[in-house]
């Protein structure tokens, strides 16, 4: 079911406002004639810009979903710098006196508003800050300051000096960061905000997503072999083993989604969930797991960074890289992990479909409301979720794990359960999928019935994998006690042997 | 317990329970759920009062920063304490290790088995070949004999009575009965003594009928005792001490030991002290093989005892047999 709010209608086509708007502006002049070009032109560099900028934007609430998460976690408040710090001082006196810099004689009004807010908001005393810091009753209450944390950040990151190692591959290693950044960037140009929200949509678009999130790996590689430094090097190459081996279970993972909805688009494929009636993820649970373990190892956060271990390779590929540019190779790795959420929501959890969507709409009133939600905004709050319960809490969970268990892990583990999913994916379509019971609907259709049974398939599906991971839960008796306490592993028994000289 | 019996890399506890504990730790936090949730999430968590929280200068302090800070009305999370040393400064609290480890709070969490921790030695099967003395890198190891009661002197129930007897100019042994209940309780893993010396040493003057006459290795006190209050003791037992503050943990002395008498442990605990002489580790120190430790042992007593009670059948035998023949 398509998005109420169809932004893309007001800036494209014959009968959009933008189109109206120029063609009539252009009326009597030399430019008459190709009106309708430049009216195409301006309006599709207008949605482009409006969509880039609310994905790029709305990844602030991300690093602070982050930050805020492990900070409970971890029992403490998190980042806490408040906008309100940057007027409001301790006794009399503010962070510095910034406004003097202002040009244009701004500074003096600026600075007597300032002057007024610390006087009447200030602190009296740099106790009552040292307090606030220190006071514990305000944990569960106050989660908002910080939200623009990641700006402060941003801003010392530009004000850094860049620097090029001395015996660095210099072309290369100012190369490399444009190429994972701009790639990077790219993804974000084919991910929908819904079906009216989005820059552009080839048919392919999952082919070109898959084509696309593969290229960065060259430029880390570049960028870990350019910085003439071993821990660049050691981490650049334990990165292109990583990713190589977690993109083929990825591809066919997704390889999977397309078998499963019969198409190689986004919006084709989120479309075919509702249709279908049911969200992918209780179609293929497998897949689901697979396609976020895939992902955090692409985009090497824990439990799979060893390609940047902070404790034994310092910042592992991008050590040498400083300032703005190690901040544009941050950005850039959590536009992938932003991306690989967005992905997951329309892959998998029927991207802007709201939840039990024809049940609760079809309540008189309440419901009406309910799908009233815009689509974009279901979109950024399951992106966020997903973000949230997938990639912080195992981010704050779980231990690294060593390169060659990472790969052992890709390759013989996930690998062929990838294969089999490809395989369910393969049955599911042939022989449990009822064309006829598509319906473009509030309700959204009945493909996946069997039997005359509602959401047999998905539920029965489902309930299968939740066994599984229950039997994985208990797979070893609580109170069995191990064979041996202190397992002393020699490969030659003990006296057989000199040390050393065998 | 050095490794909790819970304690294996299997799904459950390298997968679901670090995101289990991960959750209810971030949950807790929001006093609303902390206190909805009390047994599960809260765990006294969000308490309204802390009466051991301030001393009285302190609380005077407090109560003079109130128009700040007044924390008679605030929350406090019990894992968050003041020290004597600065008690106005709130720090967070995890695992009060020594007091509490880890295993014991959370028992997912392990030491692997193959950690080259504290050394460990089963003392009864050592012969004293000095392989581990001879491949030790940085002279850690000292052997030595010491006065002991020997294991299959000590023996009770089935191998009782195949020990050495008491000789004059021997030594003997009393169970120190004022220390049994201390031994109890003494966890040889985490502490950083050694155990109290279980028995009383004394070099045997007399025997006479049941009674023995000793002079006390401690006082230099000459008693009259029963004998069979007594055990025989020897000075010549295989011993010795480890400067661990000299080891690295290579474990190449592990692996030289044709015994199997020789183990890295994987106890990170009980390894510290004041002073180097702390770190001298005499045989005492060197039992932290709960299990293993046991098994060999009493394997050992056994080996002994059958060999002792073979020697003295043949003996029977063979005098019976010099009494036919003498008859």
């Amino acid at each position: 079911m398509d998005d109420k709010y169809d932004l893309r209608s007001l800036f494209i086509g014959e009968e959009s406002f933008a189109h109206e708007t120029i063609t009539s502006l252009l009326e009597g002049t030399p430019l008459e004639e190709s009106s309708s070009a430049i009216a195409f032109g301006i309006g599709t560099f207008a949605i482009v810009n409006i969509v880039f900028l609310l994905l790029f934007f709305s990844q602030f609430a991300i690093l602070w979903i982050e930050r805020k998460a492990v900070a409970r976690m971890n029992d403490r408040r998190g980042a806490t710098t408040a906008l309100r710090s940057l007027w409001v001082g301790e006794n009399g006196v503010t962070a510095g006196a910034w406004w003097n810099m202002l040009p244009f004689g701004l500074g003096r009004p600026v600075g007597a508003v300032n002057k007024w807010l610390n006087n009447r908001f200030g602190n009296a005393s740099e106790y009552e800050t040292v307090d606030r810091v220190g006071n514990r009753s305000w944990m569960g209450l106050s989660i908002f300051p910080g939200f623009f944390q990641n700006v402060a950040d941003g801003m010392k990151f530009l004000i850094k000096e860049h620097m090029v190692p001395r015996r660095a591959d210099k072309l290369i290693f100012e190369v490399s960061p444009f190429l994972i950044v701009s790639t990077t960037l790219l993804i974000l140009g084919m991910i929908p905000l819904s079906s009216g929200i989005y820059a552009t949509n080839p048919d392919l678009s999952i082919l070109y997503i898959i084509a696309i999130f593969g290229i960065a790996p060259i430029g880390v590689f570049f960028a870990g072999w350019s910085s003439n430094n071993k821990y660049t090097l050691i981490g650049g190459i334990r990165s292109a083993a990583q990713l190589t081996a977690y993109e083929i279970p990825l591809l066919l993972t997704l390889l999977s989604v397309a078998m499963l909805t019969g198409t190689f688009n986004i919006i084709d494929s989120v479309h075919f969930q509702h249709t279908a009636g049911a969200w992918n993820i209780f179609l293929m649970p497998l897949g689901g797991a697979l396609f976020l373990i895939t992902m955090i190892a692409e985009v090497e956060r824990v439990p799979f960074d060893m390609p940047e271990a902070e404790a034994e390779l310092v910042e592992g590929w991008w050590t040498e890289y400083g300032g703005m540019r190690f901040g544009m190779l941050f950005m850039a790795e959590y536009i992938r992990t932003y991306a690989a959420c967005f992905l997951f929501t329309h892959f998998f959890l029927g991207g802007w479909h709201l939840p039990f969507q024809g049940i609760i709409g079809s309540i008189p009133y309440l419901g009406d409301a309910y799908l009233l939600i815009p689509g974009a905004l279901v979109v950024l709050i399951k992106a966020w979720l997903v973000f949230l319960i997938v990639f912080v809490w195992a981010r704050f969970s779980l231990a690294r794990i060593r390169t060659d268990q990472i790969l052992e892990f890709g390759w013989r583990m996930l690998l062929p359960l990838a294969v089999l999913q490809v395989i369910l994916a393969a049955v599911y379509r042939l022989y449990l999928f009822d064309l006829d019971g598509m319906a473009d609907t509030v309700y959204g259709g009945t493909a996946w019935d069997a039997f005359g049974i509602p959401f047999l398939v998905p539920a029965l599906t489902t309930i299968l994998w939740l066994a599984i991971f229950f039997l994985l839960l208990n797979d070893t008796g609580k109170n069995e006690r191990a064979a041996r306490m202190y397992h002393v592993q020699t490969v030659q028994p003990a006296g057989t042997h000199t040390p050393g000289q065998d | 317990m050095p490794t909790h019996p819970q304690a294996k890399p299997n799904f459950r506890n390298l997968f679901w329970y670090p995101f289990k504990i991960t959750l209810i730790t971030a949950l807790r936090t929001f006093p609303l759920l902390g206190r909805l949730f009390p047994k599960r999430l809260g765990m006294g968590y969000h308490n309204k009062s802390h009466p051991e929280f301030l001393d009285e200068a302190s609380e005077h302090r407090a109560k003079g920063r109130a128009k700040y800070n007044d924390i008679s009305k605030q929350e406090f999370a019990p894992d968050r304490v003041t020290s004597d040393l600065f008690p106005t400064l709130w720090k967070p609290q995890t695992v009060q290790y020594p007091y509490e480890r880890l295993e014991d709070m959370e028992p997912w969490l392990f030491v692997p088995g193959n950690y080259n921790g504290r050394i460990g030695i089963i003392w009864e099967t050592c012969t004293a070949c000095k392989m581990c003395v001879n491949i030790c890198p940085n002279d850690c190891l000292h052997m030595t004999t010491e006065l002991r009661v020997d294991v299959l002197d000590n023996a009770e129930g089935e191998y009782d009575g195949y020990g050495a007897e008491l000789e004059v100019g021997g030594y003997a042994a009393k169970f120190r009965e004022e220390v049994a209940e201390e031994l109890e309780s003494f966890d040889l893993i985490t502490a950083h003594t050694a155990p109290p010396s279980e028995w009383r040493f004394a070099q045997v003057l007399d025997l006479s009928g049941d009674t023995a006459t000793v002079r006390w290795n401690d006082s230099g006190q000459e008693e009259v005792l029963a004998q069979s209050d007594l055990r025989t003791a020897d000075d010549q037992i295989v011993s010795g001490r480890i400067d661990i503050g000299r080891c690295m943990f290579c474990g190449l002395c592990m692996e030289a030991c044709g015994f199997t008498s020789f183990f890295m442990t994987n106890e990170y605990d009980g390894m510290s002290g004041f002073t180097r002489q702390d770190l001298w580790f005499d045989a005492n120190r060197t039992r932290v093989l709960p299990s293993v430790h046991q098994e060999a042992v009493d394997g050992e007593l056994a080996k002994r005892a059958t060999k002792e009670r073979d020697k003295r059948a043949k003996a029977a035998a063979k005098a019976a047999k010099a009494a036919e023949e003498g008859a």
